[in-house]
């Protein structure tokens, strides 16, 4: 048995999928932010699963890709917190539902 | 030589000059000066009048045609305004102008102090206007256009006090029964031009279009839709000129002015349905079949208002039913093709009933207001003037010999006894064979009777307010005086009119000069349909008949209403019980026929099909709501939620994707 | 083979590690967890032929971000609404949703036929540096968004200063001052 570029993939899927639910379904704000990075490395390692399918030149896009998405989550980490720490000096709790002001 | 279109040119310029003084106007209290108003108001018809009178003189027998330009030009319909000047519309034109300036003179003493005085004047000219049109117009589609305006400027005229409420409904009537025959003229046009074209709305062309029938003996082919576009005419013809069905608009037409009485309801607008038939008598002459409609719907008209005149208590009704009447008679000569004795008695009559009417406003205007005749009488000494010109008129409508309506009333009924062809066709009962009934015998004996009672009513009414004892109160009985010059000139002239237009045609002692002046339009029609037997009958039996039922009607009225107590006239001047049953026969049908039906009609659009109407709208507005508030359950106040939801469709866009093979 | 099994091996890692991101209740346990896993990620990335990206992972992400994660969670005291549920009526419905949307997506890549190629190149400093900054090779593509990215990072940097920053004359400011 060989390492095949599909058990990559999946590896990707079932992390994006975990990160998902860890997004959406958990009340603490910090576990949303946390379940966004898993799903960006998720994101990330598909990336790079795809470049080792490709012949040499095209290659070297599935792996300069990923060095831009880093950074880019880093910076969406960064922005993402202050404004968490804005929120919460508003309403002084880390639950999400009680950001909830959108009406029905 | 003056062009024609400046004959209604004239009260044109007239209506817009009067219009813009009486807008102008408006604004002050008093209004503007009368003198100034009434030079203008009459000097336009007078111009008028004198432009006929002097294309009247000159005119060659074929007549003057002159086309102004062209009105409609699309793809199969055109139509130019042009005016036609021959033997029929100089007579029509020349006292419909004349008249129309005496009775504008009259106007200006009997309006005086109204507010509304250059108003009436505006509307007066534009009446006079579209009847010119109405008269002058060389194609059926511009003598609509004068139709619709006579129509228009009635409504505008009789509703003319419009603060009270009867007369604007009076008006409406007026309007809206003439809108219904209306229906007939336009269809009529319409079943012309679907055999003809848009160029047999021209009346030369439809003479010579009938010519060419006649010719080619296609007439077979044309003869239905020709007797339907007859019939359809006749409908028009009973809605202007009030026969039976149409005619309940007249009698309340009198709350108008009197004067507006004498000019369009007895002189010129209703005789536009004689104007027409007349015009149309070529094509008339071809279909027995309407035109012995015409004479059975003129004989009952004829009848049934002169009974009806009888029964009325105002001056004036008494004179719309007899005008009712007297049309009735135009109406039976057109019916046997004797156009020329129809538009004779048209211009006669317009002399004395336009005298008459004059006289009664006269008579009212003595009276400051009052119409009913049972609180009149004895008037003889106190209005000299007045008495004498409605003593002439009564003698010329009676038929009294050598005044107006003896020529002409006997005229018709001795042409209706020669060239009536109406029988009962010709049966077997009990094995015998009953031959052909000639039916003109009977209605010249209805015209006979219709004549008698026409003596009656009108006896009565000359005995009811010139005569005995004055019934009314005594402070209006001091006020009781002469009209002024103004109003009595025109009078006099009329019961002139009254006495000697006549002798245009007086058959028995050879002038034939009226029937001379009608022969080239009316001609050939009349030929077309004579008689093939003329019964060789002396003239002078026919007029002597006339005379003894003249005399015998006067006799009657003498005996009965000359020393007769006059019951007190208590409240309205309406006739009451069987009286009130005869005079309104036709508003009752009226109201059976068509207003219940439409006012049920109108309920039910109210009340089932408005809500039917309006469920389909609800359900189209719950079905949105419904949907709308279906889909606003996808928006949630969480936002977890809402993210959740977008995964949802996510999921539903990807299968879709991959069930239909994928986008790539 | 070998390639396999540490592949296996730290396969196992990442997705405990994010399945135990999913179940902590601390959220300090939950950046643990996933630091974990994202250092097992880097290792996947040095296996698949791309170690310069595995190390910036590892430099960037769980040096970087964990860390400025751990900082506020620890300011702000993330763990004080720790009595309430873990998982209520959303997340019954979610992850059967999620589960079912990864199901649609791994039965598409899976009927796709893709496979390694032998001529991949191996993501070293030399050749990523080259790609990036090498303007006459490979055209200015790259380091235009390089540069961008710079200007990304001050940017970001200025707007979480700016959002954070207590403001002068507010009731937070007015209180710490008093503190002192």
């Amino acid at each position: 048995m060989e390492l095949q570029a599909i058990y990559v993939q999946i590896l990707a899927l079932v992390i994006f999928a975990i990160g998902l639910i860890v997004a959406v379904s958990r009340r603490n704000v910090f576990f949303v932010l946390m379940g966004v990075e898993l799903a960006l490395n998720a994101v990330n390692l598909s990336f790079v699963g795809f470049a080792k399918t490709l012949p040499a030149d095209a290659s070297i896009v599935g792996q300069v890709v990923p060095l831009f998405s880093i950074a880019v989550a880093a910076a969406e980490a960064c922005v993402g917190l202050a404004m968490v720490i804005l929120i919460f000096r508003n309403r002084d709790s880390v639950d999400a539902d009680t950001y909830s002001n959108m009406k029905g | 030589m003056i062009s024609l279109g400046l004959i209604p040119l004239f009260p044109l310029l007239g209506c817009i000059i009067l219009g813009a003084i009486a807008i102008i106007s408006s604004g002050s209290k008093k209004g503007p000066a009368e003198g100034f108003v009434g030079t203008l108001a009459v000097l336009f018809p007078a111009l008028s009048f004198a432009g006929v009178a002097l294309l009247a003189f000159n005119m060659p027998d074929a007549g003057i045609r002159e086309t102004v330009c062209n009105w409609i030009d699309i793809p199969m319909f055109r139509v130019d305004i042009g005016f036609l000047f021959d033997g029929l519309s100089r007579i029509m034109l020349l006292f419909v102008t004349g008249i129309g300036t005496l009775i504008t003179l009259y106007s200006i003493g009997y309006m005086h102090g109204d507010r509304g005085f250059a108003r009436y004047f505006a509307y007066i000219n534009l009446f006079l206007f579209s009847m010119v049109v109405l008269v002058l117009s060389d194609n059926l589609l511009l003598t609509f256009l004068g139709w619709e305006g006579v129509g228009l400027c009635s409504y505008l005229l009789i509703g003319f006090w419009n603060k009270d409420l009867k007369n604007c409904q009076a008006a409406n009537k007026a309007f809206i029964v003439n809108r219904v025959g209306d229906i007939g003229f336009l269809l009529g046009m319409l079943c012309l031009v679907t055999i003809g074209g848009s160029a047999i709305l021209n009346y030369d062309a439809l003479v010579n279009f009938v010519q060419m029938i006649i010719n080619g003996n296609h007439l077979e082919v044309v003869i239905p839709i020709l007797s339907v576009a007859g019939v359809l005419f006749f409908i028009g013809c009973t809605g202007k000129s009030a026969q039976i069905p149409l005619l309940t608009w007249l009698p309340d037409a009198m709350a108008g002015p009197t004067p507006v009485s004498a000019l369009i309801h007895a002189a010129t607008m209703v005789t536009s349905g004689v104007y027409l038939l007349a015009r149309l008598g070529s094509m008339f002459a071809l279909l027995p079949v309407v035109l012995d409609i015409i004479v059975v719907i003129g004989m009952l008209t004829a009848f049934w208002a002169a009974v009806a005149g009888l029964f009325q208590n105002d001056i004036k009704k008494v004179l719309a039913y007899s005008t009712i009447s007297q049309l009735g008679y135009m109406f039976m000569a057109s019916g046997v093709c004797a156009f020329d004795a129809s538009i004779f008695h048209v211009f006669t009559h317009a002399f004395f009933k336009a005298a008459l009417f004059l006289g009664a406003g006269a008579v009212i205007h003595a009276l400051a207001g009052e119409q009913d005749m049972r609180k009149m009488g004895g008037l003889l000494k106190k209005t000299p003037v007045t008495a004498c010109v409605m003593i002439f008129a009564f003698l010329a409508i009676v038929g009294f010999p050598g005044f107006a309506g003896f020529w002409s009333k006997d005229l018709i009924l001795e042409r209706l006894f020669m060239n009536c062809t109406m029988y009962i066709p010709g049966f077997t009962i009990f094995g015998t064979e009953v031959p052909n009934i000639p039916l003109n015998g009977v209605v010249y004996a209805v015209g006979l009777a219709t004549a008698v009672i026409t003596a009656v009513y009108m006896g009565r009414l000359i005995i009811l307010t010139f005569f005995g004892n004055y019934r009314g109160s005594k402070e209006s009985e001091e006020h009781i005086h002469e009209a002024p010059a103004v109003m009595l000139i025109p009078m006099v002239i009329l019961a002139f009119g009254a006495v000697f237009a006549g002798y245009l045609w007086a058959d028995s002692i050879g002038i034939k000069f009226f029937a001379e002046t009608l022969a080239p339009v009316v001609g050939a029609a009349q030929a077309y349909n004579a008689p093939a037997v003329t019964a060789h009958l002396n003239p002078m039996i026919f007029a002597g008949l006339g005379t003894i039922a003249a005399l015998l009607g006067m006799y009657i009225a003498y005996k009965i209403y000359a020393n007769a107590r006059i019951p007190a006239a208590k409240g309205s001047s309406a006739p009451e019980g069987g009286k009130a049953t005869w005079t309104f026969l036709f508003d009752s049908l009226h109201k059976y026929v068509g207003i219940i039906p439409v006012n049920v009609l109108a309920w039910i659009c109210d009340v089932v099909v408005d809500k039917i109407l309006g469920a389909a709208q609800w359900t189209i507005g719950a079905i949105a709501t419904i949907l709308g508030d279906g889909a606003a359950t996808f928006q949630v106040r969480k936002v977890r939620l809402q993210i959740a939801l977008s995964i949802l469709g996510l999921i539903a866009l990807v299968a879709i994707v991959l069930l239909t093979g994928g986008t790539f | 083979m070998l390639a396999l099994i540490y592949f296996i091996v730290l396969a196992i890692i990442a997705v405990g590690s994010a399945v135990c991101v999913l179940l902590s209740r601390h959220p300090l346990y939950g950046a643990l967890s996933l630091v974990a896993s994202m250092v097992s990620l880097a290792g996947i990335y040095g296996l698949l032929g791309s170690p310069f990206l595995g190390v910036v992972q590892i430099m960037v992400y769980a040096g970087a971000i964990m860390m400025l994660l751990t900082f506020v969670i620890m300011v702000l005291n993330g763990a004080r609404d720790s009595k309430t549920p873990m998982f209520d009526k959303v997340s019954l419905f979610v992850i059967p949703a999620v589960i079912v949307l990864a199901g649609l997506v791994g039965f598409a890549l899976v009927r796709s036929p893709i496979a390694f190629d032998a001529a991949t190149i191996r993501g070293s400093v030399a050749i990523t540096s080259k790609t990036l900054f090498d303007v006459a090779q490979t055209g200015p593509g790259y380091f235009v968004l390089f540069e961008v990215l710079g200007v990304l990072l001050l940017s970001a940097m200025g707007a979480a200063v700016l959002l954070a920053k207590k403001r002068l004359g507010s009731v937070d400011s007015e209180k710490t001052e008093d503190n002192h």
